[in-house]
C-alpha cells in the first residue's frame, strides 16, 4: 500500500508539486518563528545572574547646582545607607536593569579585537546590592585604588570568548590603539539586566569611583544613579523617607525612585509586544496556509469522487479510504518538509544571525511537529468526507 | 414477479447445481430514492435468482433501474425493502468491513465509462482490487494482473496511462481488472455502451469466453439486442419492474 502511495503521488506530482511548495514556504516561515521562539524561551530561562527583588533605582538630577558635587552626592549615600530599612546602595551608570540605555564598545586582547560588549560602571557595593555570583578572582574593593590600569569585572560569557582555557584574572585588555589598558580582577557568573530575553552576551564591569567632572555640563548617562537594597516588605514610608534624606543634602535636586521590579515590568511590555505582534502575523499565516491546505484538499477529494467510489466498488472499506488520503497527505508533507528541511540547514551551516546552531534544531524539531500536526488536523476532515463517499452516487454514470 | 425468458444453451450450467442454492437471489428487492421534492422508485418489488455460471442480460429503457439493480447486487448499495441473498445467505446488516471483504473476494465490475485511475497505469490500474486483498504479496499481484493483462491482449501496453488508449482497449483494461479477483461474479453495467460495434462485440467475445472457460457467473445490463441473444437469459425491465 505505500508502494501504491507513492507511485500515486508521483503519477500526480504535478498537482501535488503545489500543494509541496505550500508546505515548504509554511515549513519556512514556521522554522524562523520557531527559531525567534526557541532563542527568547532558551534565554528566559537562562539565570539573570542578580536579584532584582527589593531592589529601587534613584535617579538624580543636579539641574543647575554644580558646587560640590561630588561631596553632596557622597554625603547623600552615606545618609541613605544610614536609613534604616536599607540594606546597601551603589551608584552605577545609567544603564541600570530592566533600562532603556545601553552602553558598549570592544576590547582588544593582544592586538586581537574582541567581541562587541556591554560596559558598566560599578563600585565596590554594586555586588552585594544586587548579588551577583563571582565565579573567579573578587569583586572590586579599596585594594583597586590604586590600581594604574581600570580595573574591571567581566562575565563569563567574554572570559569564555577572550580566554577559554586560562585564567582570566590579570589579564589585560586593550583599546583598539594599544593605549588604554583595563585589568581583569574577577569574573562573574552572568548579568542579564536588559530584559528577561537578553541573551547572555559578553560583558564587563569598571570600576568607577565619585569622579564626575563638573566642569564639563554632565552628559544624561553621567547623571548618578543609585541602586538600593532594602529590606523586603519596604514601601511608601521609606520611599518618602529617602526623599527627605536626598532633599536634606541636595537642595533642589529633583528625586525619582522606582523598584526595579516595576523596571522590569515596564521593560517586559516593551519587549514583548512586537513578539506577540509577530506571533499574530505568523498566527494569521499559518491559519492562512492551513484553509489553504484544508481547501486543496477538499477540492481533491470533490476531483477524486469517482476514484474513491472505485476504491470502494473494488474492496477498500471506508476507513481505508481515509486512511489512504491520509497517508498521501503525510508523504506530501514529509516531502514538502525534507525540503524545508534543507533550506533551513543553510542557517546554523552559515551561521546566519550568529545564534546558537542548537536553537535552530530545536526550531526545526519545532517546525516539524506544527507542519506535521497543521497538515494532519487539515486532512482530517476531508478524509472522513473521503471514507464516508458511498460507491454507489460516486459511480454514477454521467 | 415472472421467470424470464431464456435462450437454453445445450447444457444449461446452472442444472449441475440443482440442489445448491442460487448465487443471487432477490425477494421483493425494492429501491426507493427520496429526494427533497420527489420520492423515485427505482427498484419495485424484484424477485430473481441467478445461478451460478449463467450470463444474464438484462434489458430496459433507460431510467427503469438497471443500474440500481446491478449496484444493489454488487453490494454498492443497500435495497430499501426486500432480502438480497448471496450463496443462501442474507446480505443485511453486515458492516462496512464485511461489505468491503465481500465485494472484493467475490464480485468484480465493468462499467460503461470503466473507471480507471487516469493516474495510474494500465498494470497498476489492474493490480487494484489485489491491492485491498489481505494475503497477496506484491510479486504475486504483479503476476496475476500480467496474466490478466495477457487475456484480454494488453500485455504490450501495461505501462502506458488509461488517456493513452481507445475506448476498447481501456474497457478490455477494466475487464482485466475484474479478471485479476478473479471473482465469481461480473457484473457489467453496459460494457459496450460507449464503443463502436467492432469493438463491442470484441468486448462481447470476451465476456463469453469468461463465462464458458471459467464459469463465471455474469451480469450484464445491454441496449444491443443482438448481443442480449447470444446470453442464455434475457430479463427485461420496465419501470422499476421485471417484464415477462
Ligand atoms: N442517487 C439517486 N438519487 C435519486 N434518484 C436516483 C438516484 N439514482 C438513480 N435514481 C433514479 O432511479 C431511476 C433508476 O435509475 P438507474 O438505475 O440509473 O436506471 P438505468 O440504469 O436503468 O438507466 C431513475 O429514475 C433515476 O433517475
Ligand atoms: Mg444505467
Amino acid at each position: 500500500m505505500i508502494r501504491h502511495l507513492f507511485t500515486l503521488i508521483w503519477n500526480r506530482k504535478r498537482s501535488n508539486l503545489l500543494l509541496i511548495v505550500e508546505i515548504v514556504l509554511s515549513f519556512f516561515v514556521l522554522f524562523v518563528v520557531s527559531s525567534l521562539l526557541v532563542y527568547n524561551v532558551y534565554n528566559y530561562r537562562q539565570p539573570m545572574g542578580f536579584d532584582y527583588q527589593n531592589v529601587w533605582e534613584i535617579n538624580l538630577n543636579p539641574g543647575a547646582d554644580t558646587t560640590a558635587y561630588n561631596q553632596k552626592l557622597q554625603l547623600t549615600m552615606q545618609r541613605l545607607k544610614a536609613t534604616k530599612g536599607v540594606i546597601g546602595v551603589t551608584k552605577t551608570s545609567s544603564n541600570t536593569p530592566f533600562s532603556f540605555s545601553t552602553m558598549n564598545g570592544a576590547y582588544s586582547y593582544k592586538g586581537k579585537q574582541m567581541p562587541y560588549n556591554d560596559n558598566f560602571d560599578a563600585d565596590d557595593d554594586f555586588r552585594d546590592v544586587m548579588k551577583l555570583k563571582v565565579v573567579e578572582g573578587r569583586w572590586f574593593d579599596h585594594r583597586d585604588a590604586a590600581s594604574t590600569r581600570t580595573p574591571i569585572v567581566i562575565n563569563t560569557a567574554l572570559k569564555n570568548a577572550a580566554f577559554p582555557n586560562e585564567k582570566a584574572v590579570g589579564q589585560i585588555f586593550t583599546d583598539e590603539k594599544g593605549e588604554k589598558e583595563w585589568q581583569v580582577v574577577g569574573v562573574i557568573a552572568g548579568y542579564r539586566a536588559a530584559s528577561d530575553f537578553t541573551e547572555d552576551a559578553p560583558l564587563s564591569f569598571r570600576r568607577r569611583a565619585l569622579d564626575y567632572d563638573m566642569t564639563k555640563k554632565a552628559s544624561s548617562y553621567e547623571l548618578p544613579v543609585l541602586l538600593l537594597r532594602v529590606q523586603p516588605g519596604s514601601g511608601a514610608m521609606l520611599e518618602k523617607q529617602l526623599i527627605k534624606e536626598i532633599s536634606n543634602v541636595t537642595k533642589g535636586w529633583s528625586v525619582t525612585v522606582n523598584s526595579l521590579e516595576q523596571n522590569r515590568v515596564a521593560k517586559l511590555k516593551f519587549v514583548l509586544t512586537p513578539l506577540i505582534v509577530l506571533g499574530l502575523v505568523c498566527g494569521f499565516l499559518i491559519l492562512n496556509v492551513a484553509l489553504g491546505l484544508f481547501g486543496v484538499l477538499w477540492y481533491n477529494i470533490n476531483q477524486r469522487k469517482a476514484e474513491i467510489g472505485l476504491r470502494r466498488a473494488l474492496g477498500a472499506t471506508g476507513a481505508g479510504i481515509g486512511g489512504q488520503f491520509l497517508g498521501e497527505m503525510l508523504v506530501v508533507t514529509t516531502l514538502g518538509v525534507v525540503l524545508g528541511l534543507g533550506l533551513a540547514m543553510q542557517f546554523p551551516l552559515l551561521g546566519v544571525f550568529g545564534v546558537a546552531s542548537g536553537v535552530y534544531l530545536q526550531a526545526m524539531l519545532l517546525a516539524t511537529l506544527i507542519i506535521f500536526a497543521l497538515t494532519a488536523i487539515c486532512a482530517w476532515q476531508p478524509s472522513r468526507i473521503a471514507a464516508g463517499i458511498q460507491p454507489a452516487v460516486s459511480l454514477r454514470e454521467e | 414477479m415472472n421467470a424470464t425468458t431464456t435462450q437454453p444453451h445445450s447444457a444449461s450450467p446452472s442444472s449441475t447445481f440443482a440442489t445448491a442454492p442460487p448465487m443471487i437471489k432477490l425477494t421483493d428487492i425494492e429501491k426507493v430514492y427520496q429526494t427533497k421534492t420527489i420520492e423515485t422508485v427505482a427498484l419495485n418489488r424484484v424477485n430473481l435468482s441467478i445461478n451460478k455460471g449463467e450470463f444474464v442480460s438484462v434489458m430496459g429503457p433507460s431510467g427503469c433501474g438497471k443500474s440500481t439493480l446491478l449496484s444493489i447486487i454488487g453490494l454498492l448499495d443497500e435495497p430499501t425493502g426486500g432480502l438480497l441473498e448471496l450463496d443462501g445467505r442474507p446480505v443485511k446488516s453486515y458492516s462496512d468491513k464485511e461489505l468491503a471483504h465481500l465485494r472484493n473476494q467475490k464480485i468484480g465490475f465493468v462499467f460503461q465509462s470503466y473507471h480507471l485511475i487516469n493516474d495510474l497505469s494500465v498494470l497498476d490500474n489492474v493490480e487494484l482490487p489485489l491491492l485491498y486483498r489481505a494475503g497477496v504479496g506484491g510479486k504475486e499481484r504483479r503476476q496475476r494482473a500480467h496474466a490478466a493483462l495477457d487475456k484480454v491482449g494488453l500485455s504490450a501496453r501495461t505501462t502506458h496511462f488509461p488517456s493513452q488508449l481507445s475506448g476498447g482497449q481501456r474497457q478490455r483494461v477494466a475487464i482485466a481488472r475484474a479478471l485479476a479477483g478473479r471473482p465469481e461474479i461480473i457484473l457489467a453495467d453496459e460494457p459496450t455502451g460507449n464503443l463502436d460495434s467492432v469493438m463491442g462485440e470484441e468486448i462481447m467475445d470476451l465476456l463469453l469466453t469468461l463465462n464458458r472457460e471459467e464459469g463465471t457467473t455474469i451480469v450484464m445490463v445491454t441496449h444491443d439486442e443482438h448481443q442480449a441473444l447470444k446470453t442464455e437469459r434475457l430479463i427485461r425491465f420496465f419501470d422499476g419492474s421485471q417484464v415477462q
